[in-house]
């Protein structure tokens, strides 16, 4: 899958803002949206967000998590823990993308949380490489991950599935089975 | 899938591996092919005669039914190459000894040889040991030339390479946003350059 796909996933998620204007709801295939009016707070998907937000229609609140001290704690579990911990977004690293570039102006630290949500990821990419690692020189056959994102496995799909094919085919040379030539 | 070593009658891979050259001895005289071996004005093949054949041919002669050949393992399967292998699988030069070595290796156990079963224990443990170093310098190699990364890996390790920087590339253009862009399709692109060309030929 291509990260542009993966996001485009993620633009399904439902962001705060904050409206400027006032509009009936609006009913879309994924549910209705809205009513808006003016400083009353309402939940719409990110790609909604991003758009009213480029034509300056509204001010965005930032999610929960995305907080310099709540990522600094998130840090800080992710380095002390021998395994991946629980993220606080399923597309934190999409959401982080999008509204950064598009908002920076409604996010308070704006450079901070870049900087921390990189961080997080780059530990966490060190820590699948690892246990990719650990996993292929071991004769698992199979290995559970919890609490992986779509765009981390996205990272290493191609690469990994591509290995693991490759080593199935010499586990089956160990095991006697060869394959015929025209199967 | 190119990459895959599995061998399926069409894949180019696969052609490609089995052509490998098997040194081989004849075991029954085969007549009126006394030209395969250069080092005789013979007309046929005695018994006895070492020569060289690729595997697909040697394939066929040598089998539990006929046993017209019998082959010999080529030196980068043997035991010494083995231990090499064993002792750091990191350094060695597995283009260099043969450009599908897995593939090729894998090929080599039809024949029912004494050292089948290690042949296959040593490529997967050499898979296993070279592949964090694929992993990490694909991934870490970004815009710069990767000739001197790439000319120790046999050519299945190659295709993992491919796809290790792909995987770097596309994530690297969509942090910098430069998937948003819109660019032409490369089908048109080229398709233009193939009218221009074909446009001056003409004039």
């Amino acid at each position: 899958m291509d990260p542009a796909e993966v996001e485009f996933l993620a633009e399904k998620e439902l962001v705060k803002i904050v409206p400027n204007f006032t509009q009936d709801k609006i009913f879309l295939i994924g549910g209705d949206i809205g009513p808006f009016s003016p400083s009353l707070p309402v939940s719409v998907p990110l790609w909604m967000a991003v758009n009213l937000k480029q034509g300056q229609k509204c001010r965005l609140v930032p999610p929960d998590w995305m907080d310099v001290e709540k990522l600094k704690d998130k840090k800080q579990e992710e380095m002390d823990s021998k395994f991946f911990t629980a993220m606080p977004s399923d597309q934190y690293m999409e959401v982080t993308q999008l509204i950064l570039k598009s908002a920076t102006d409604d996010i308070p630290h704006a450079d901070e949380i870049r900087t921390l949500v990189k961080d997080i990821w780059d530990l966490r990419i060190a820590k699948l490489r690892s246990s990719i690692d650990t996993f292929v020189r071991s004769d698992a056959t199979h290995a559970k991950l919890n609490h992986l994102t779509l765009m981390e496995l996205n990272t290493v799909r191609p690469f990994l599935t591509q290995a693991l094919d490759h080593m199935h085919v010499l586990r089956n040379n160990i095991s006697g089975r060869i394959q015929s030539t025209q199967d | 899938m190119s990459s895959s070593i599995n061998d399926h009658f069409f894949s180019i891979d696969s052609i490609l591996a089995t052509q490998e050259r098997l040194p081989c001895k004849v075991e029954l005289p085969i007549f009126r092919l006394g030209y395969l071996d250069s080092a005789t004005d013979g007309n046929d093949l005695l018994p006895g005669t070492k020569l060289e054949m690729p595997f697909w041919m040697a394939q066929s002669l040598c089998s539990r039914r006929r046993h017209i050949i019998s082959i010999e393992l080529p030196k980068q399967y043997r035991g010494s190459y083995r231990e090499i292998l064993d002792a750091d699988a990191n350094v060695v030069d597995l283009h260099k000894m043969g450009p599908y070595y897995y593939a090729f290796g894998t090929q080599l156990l039809r024949f029912d040889h004494a050292d089948g079963s290690d042949i296959a224990k040593s490529l997967l443990m050499t898979f296993q040991m070279r592949f964090r170093k694929i992993m990490d310098s694909s991934r870490n190699s970004f815009n710069e030339d990767t000739c001197s990364l790439t000319n120790k890996l046999d050519e299945t390790e190659r295709s993992l390479f491919k796809a290790g920087q792909k995987e770097l590339n596309d994530f690297q253009r969509w942090e910098t946003r430069e998937t948003e862009k819109l660019m032409t399709s490369k089908m048109v692109r080229n398709h233009r350059k193939r009218k221009r060309a074909a446009l001056e030929e003409i004039s």
